[in-house]
């Protein structure tokens, strides 16, 4: 019976890989003028910094990756960029910065500090070099500190590997509004590709209690580094727009979407400009 | 178009008060098996005088004349009974036909091109069991509902899928009832095989226009179904073997010639495969289990004759689909289906006069359990219907035909119904909304044959809808009408208003079991059609029917979701909905052969469908599309050929070519770079989507093959069917997806990354060619 299923297994393989049914085809797209694509996310305490892009078409070559030509190809200069917070504006300036802590990289930066404000909103306007303008608007949330945080091992009756520990994730959720999260998890250092990502509202909350939790997939002596980002509408939409954009590609059970962006304004741009208000703790798996 | 419709209604009336003398009326059968016979013509030739058998195989025929008349019963594929009345006082007449000597069993139903030219009838498909079984499809399993999809004017949806969009409607607004219960999700595997068993079914009947006032609560069409009501002669079964399933179906007398049973159950066998790969490659490291699936339907009828006049049924419909994944660290099952009751009562109060009284039940639910370590999650949905309905038709002369009827229906939705949480009770949390909603409807109609070349149908249906204190009531005016030009060349056209009290909530063009069916709330209103079509039909060489028909359809309040709409597990889903508008445009031509060695149809549709003006119902959700789109569905170019070939009595062949236009898909047109924030992935290509369904695939086009070579042993009759599926191998697509394509390269750090270098678009085919063979017998 082994050979037997084995031989229909192979069989099989063989007949859906030897029949090709996936191939390279070209398409025509219609024309697409490219959009300003707008990153800028306050946080109090750090400098003002925003990086404008531009989108391309779908099919068009990607630049080359030696430096300068890979930025002029993909960034938006030369364009006016002012955030006006509580009668005072801030201009930044379009200046090339990188942030070495965390490997981020902006085109517009303006030395003064984000000040911590929940009281009344930051506005954002921007003068591309070709006329047009892009508008947004933010005011920072405050943080929600995690209560805490809990490795836990399987129990010893379980099928699971009992070396590998999971970690719940546990805060309070502030009553009496709709509050968006935004939970990211990495595995030894920050700069990791991050094991989760993704967003929430509190919709499903347990005695006002948040409950996040990861798989079975940590050892003893891995550090988990657990982030919550206390988020704003707009930006829990835009995110969901973003994954839904990228998860949808060629998924036919999957209505895709368009990039559901914060930013107007003549322009048509796309782009977020919201705020970081975060908790994050890191855990040692003992 | 209302005081046209009463004028209509009032003419009716004033000549039905013409008096007959003598009614002959009863029911037409086949004598092999005591089978209604659906549309046989009952006529008197002398006088030009004719009627067809109704969906109960009841005929009724008013003669204002005293002598000897010769009365004809005719039904394509039986022998023409005539029998010589001298009439002197009503009579009750049933009628038992013989099958014909050429075609042997194999033609259950099929109308005449001549009842055809003389019906007011129009936009109307019908699907006999010949036809079904002899069409070459997918792996041998032959399906109804894809054939249907081979007639004009009713593209399907991806490629092997039994979706239908009907005339530019959406796959939710078609109405598939099964011996007069709703079936709201016809599908089994993701739409690839349709729930109708087709050595169960009688009979099939599509409308897609033109509709009849007994019909309502749905835009695009109507699919009938009708089950065999069971050999009442003999104990009879037939049954087949094929690749991916088996059936079974036996029926026999329970008291001869009065009542009778069928019982019929198919299921598929691939998990058995499965399951044996899995259990031999359980130990190896690497081994990826395949997850187990199989689906099954029972169909099940008994009907007893109760005196002369009265005959019951009891019908009942069983089938799901499970889906079953098992690993180390979760148990996952996946299952759905339909249950279907029917209770249904004819009684004959004179001959003028006959009634059904219909009591059905009707369940579609679907349910995800998965059981992960600790914690579990349970998620589903349901519809459950309870309807009551009567049916009266009368014939008060040979001049009228008159129904009138109504029904209630008892709806009860429970939608995303949700509950997680972990075994010890740390975590708990659900969702999930239920409603209730009453949907009647009662209609008066009258076929009205005002001379021997004008008649009239005119309907008008009143129906509505009750949920949560929100009452809609709404007039559905229906009117046809058809002119006999000269006897090769009739004129038809039809109008007909159409309301849908609930709407399938489904984010894809594919037909999906997560799909949920949600009803008509305060804030969302019921979807409207108006429908005019005109048509001629063209008699050619008395062998051939040519029709044109030409159509306008009108779609109010229709649903499409907002960007980034949230369907799951969301308790106040009608913000995701956005509301808008539709037209679609048709013209129809189609060339039939129904007698002779060589039968067939070619089908040719041109359409155009566009929905927009769409408006979200939470006005802080985003629609970003502006203008006009096309959906999915919209294929300006259909062509069927279907021809099939008897070359002697034990072979016959058949060939299907199909060609349609390209879907339409929402591809991304631009992409930008996605820094994000620190601690998150960077994204070098993040598609951007623009104008809704901006791309139309390749053309799609596929020849299959089928060849039946039948055997005639002692014990009954077999056959062996092969069938060769996309004969020359054409790659149709079925998804397009796009592949960044990378290398590696050195950052400024000396960190080794991934460049974009390119985007490639790929497409990706269901079906190479694809041979299969089933062996049917019967006994």
């Amino acid at each position: 019976m082994n050979r037997v299923s084995s031989i229909i297994l192979l069989l099989t393989t063989l007949y859906i890989f030897g029949c090709n049914l996936e191939q390279e085809i070209k398409i025509e797209l219609p024309d697409y003028e490219g959009r300003p694509a707008v990153e800028c996310y306050l946080e109090p305490g750090q400098p003002f910094t925003l990086l404008l892009t531009k989108s391309a078409s779908y099919f068009d070559p990607f630049p080359s990756f030696n430096t300068n030509d890979f930025l002029d190809a993909i960034l938006e200069n030369d364009a006016e960029v002012i955030i006006t917070h509580n009668g005072t504006s801030y201009k930044l300036k379009n200046t090339l910065v990188f942030n070495p802590f965390t490997g981020k990289v902006f085109n517009y930066y303006a030395p003064d500090l984000v000040p911590k404000d929940y009281e009344h909103d930051f506005e954002l306007k921007i003068v591309t070099p070709a006329g047009k303008t892009i508008e947004a608007r933010t005011r920072i949330l405050p943080t929600i500190s995690i209560d805490s945080v809990v490795a836990e091992f399987p129990e010893k009756s379980s099928k699971l590997i009992d070396t590998l520990a999971r970690v719940l994730t546990y805060l309070s959720d502030p009553p009496g509004q709709t509050n968006f999260f935004r939970r990211v998890v990495n595995d030894e250092r920050l700069e990791s590709i991050p094991d989760q990502d993704f967003v929430t509202d509190d919709t499903f909350i347990n005695n006002n209690k948040l409950i996040f939790g990861t798989g079975y997939d940590y050892a003893k002596g891995d550090t988990v580094f657990n982030t919550i980002y206390h988020i704003e509408k707009a930006y829990f939409e835009f995110l969901e727009s973003l994954f839904r954009a990228r998860t949808s590609n060629g998924n036919p059970f999957v209505q895709p979407s368009p990039i559901i962006s914060n930013v107007k304004g003549s322009a048509n741009a796309i782009g977020i400009f919201t705020f970081l208000s975060y908790d994050r703790k890191f855990t040692v798996i003992r | 178009m209302k005081q046209a419709l009463l004028l209509s209604i009032m003419l009716s009336l004033r000549f039905s008060s013409f008096s007959q003398p003598y009614i002959i009326s009863g029911t037409v059968t086949d004598s092999s098996n005591g089978e209604t016979l659906i549309g046989a013509t009952v006529a008197v030739a002398a006088l030009n005088i004719g009627t067809l058998t109704n969906e109960y195989g009841f005929y009724s025929i008013g003669l204002s004349i005293q002598d000897s008349i010769l009365l004809e019963f005719s039904y394509v594929g039986f022998q023409t009974v005539q029998r010589i009345i001298y009439l002197t006082d009503n009579l009750k007449l049933n009628v038992a036909l013989d099958r014909g000597i050429e075609l042997e069993e194999v033609v259950i139903k099929a109308s005449s091109f001549q009842e055809k030219m003389q019906s007011t009838e129009m936009s109307v498909e019908e699907i006999n069991t010949r036809q079904t079984k002899a069409i070459p499809v997918i792996l041998g399993e032959s399906d109804v509902l894809k054939v249907i999809q081979l007639k004009p004017g009713i593209p399907s949806g991806s490629e092997g899928t039994t979706g239908l969009f009907v005339r530019g409607g959406g796959s939710d607004q078609n109405l598939i009832v099964l011996d007069e219960a709703t079936v709201y999700n016809a599908n089994h595997l993701f739409g690839f095989f349709s729930t109708f068993n087709t050595d169960a079914v009688k009979d099939l009947k599509l409308y897609k226009g033109g509709f009849p006032a007994q019909y309502g609560g749905r835009l695009s069409s109507v699919i009938d179904v009708k089950l065999k009501e069971g050999n009442n002669q003999e104990f009879s079964g037939s049954g087949g073997l094929g690749l991916i399933a088996s059936r079974l179906t036996l029926e026999g007398p329970i008291q001869q010639g009065e009542s009778s049973f069928i019982i019929s159950g198919r299921r598929t066998y691939v998990d058995l495969f499965t399951k044996a790969v899995n259990r031999a490659n359980q130990n190896k490291k690497d081994f990826n289990p395949i997850p187990d699936y199989y689906f099954y339907d029972l169909n099940t009828k008994i009907n007893f004759t109760l005196g002369e006049k009265d005959r019951l049924y009891l019908s009942g419909y069983f089938g799901r689909d499970v889906f079953g994944f098992e690993g180390d660290f979760f148990d996952f099952n996946f299952d759905w289906g339909n249950a279907t009751g029917t209770v249904r009562w004819n009684h004959v109060f004179n001959p003028t006069l006959f009634a059904n009284t219909t009591f059905t039940y009707s369940d579609y639910q679907y349910n995800i359990v998965n059981d992960l370590t600790g914690f579990s999650f349970r998620l589903g949905s349901d519809i459950k219907d309870a309807n009551l309905k009567v049916d009266f038709y009368y014939v008060p002369n040979p001049r009228h035909t008159i129904r009138f009827g109504g029904n209630i229906t008892h709806h009860q939705f429970t939608v995303g119904r949700l509950k997680a949480g972990s075994d010890d009770g740390s975590i708990s949390f659900s969702s999930g909304q239920n409603f209730t909603g009453i949907e009647m409807g009662t209609y008066l109609s009258d076929d009205f044959d005002i001379s021997n070349k004008l008649k009239l149908s005119s309907g008008l249906r009143f129906s509505g809808f009750t949920n949560h204190g929100k009452t809609y009531l709404n007039l559905e005016p229906r009117l046809s009408a058809r002119y006999i030009i000269n006897p090769e060349l009739s004129f038809k056209a039809s109008y007909a208003r159409m309301y849908q009290y609930l709407h399938l909530v489904a984010n894809s063009g594919v037909t999906l079991p997560t799909d949920i069916w949600y009803p008509s709330t305060d804030r969302v209103k019921p979807q409207r059609s108006d429908q005019l079509a005109l048509g001629l039909s063209y008699l050619l060489k008395k062998s051939y029917l040519v029709t044109f028909e030409t159509y306008y359809k009108n779609l109010k309040n229709q649903i499409e979701f907002v960007d980034g709409a949230e369907l799951f597990a969301n308790d106040a889903l009608e913000n995701e909905f956005a509301i808008g508008r539709g037209d679609a445009y048709g013209l129809e031509i189609g060339i039939e052969k129904e007698e002779g060695k060589l039968t067939g149809w070619i089908g040719y549709t041109l359409a155009l469908v566009v929905r927009g003006a769409f408006k979200p119902l939470d006005e802080s959700a985003n629609f970003a599309q502006q203008g006009y789109f096309s959906p999915i569905y919209d294929r300006r170019h259909d062509l069927s050929v279907v021809l099939l070939y008897d070359i002697s009595k034990r072979l016959s062949a058949s060939a299907t070519f199909v060609y349609g236009s390209g879907d339409l898909r929402w591809l991304p047109i631009g992409r930008f770079v996605f820094q994000d924030v620190y601690g998150s992935k960077f994204e070098a290509v993040v598609p951007v989507y623009e104008d809704r369904n901006n791309y139309r695939l390749p053309p799609y086009h596929r020849l299959d093959l089928g060849l039946i070579w039948r055997f005639y042993p002692k014990w009954g009759e077999s056959d062996l069917t092969f069938n060769v599926i996309n004969v020359y191998d054409r790659r149709n697509t079925f998804f397009i997806y796009f592949e960044p394509k990378f290398e590696s390269k050195q950052d400024i750090t000396g960190n080794d990354i991934e460049i974009p270098k390119r985007i490639v678009a790929k497409q990706v085919s269901l079906f190479p060619i694809l041979p299969s063979v089933t062996w049917n017998f019967k006994f």
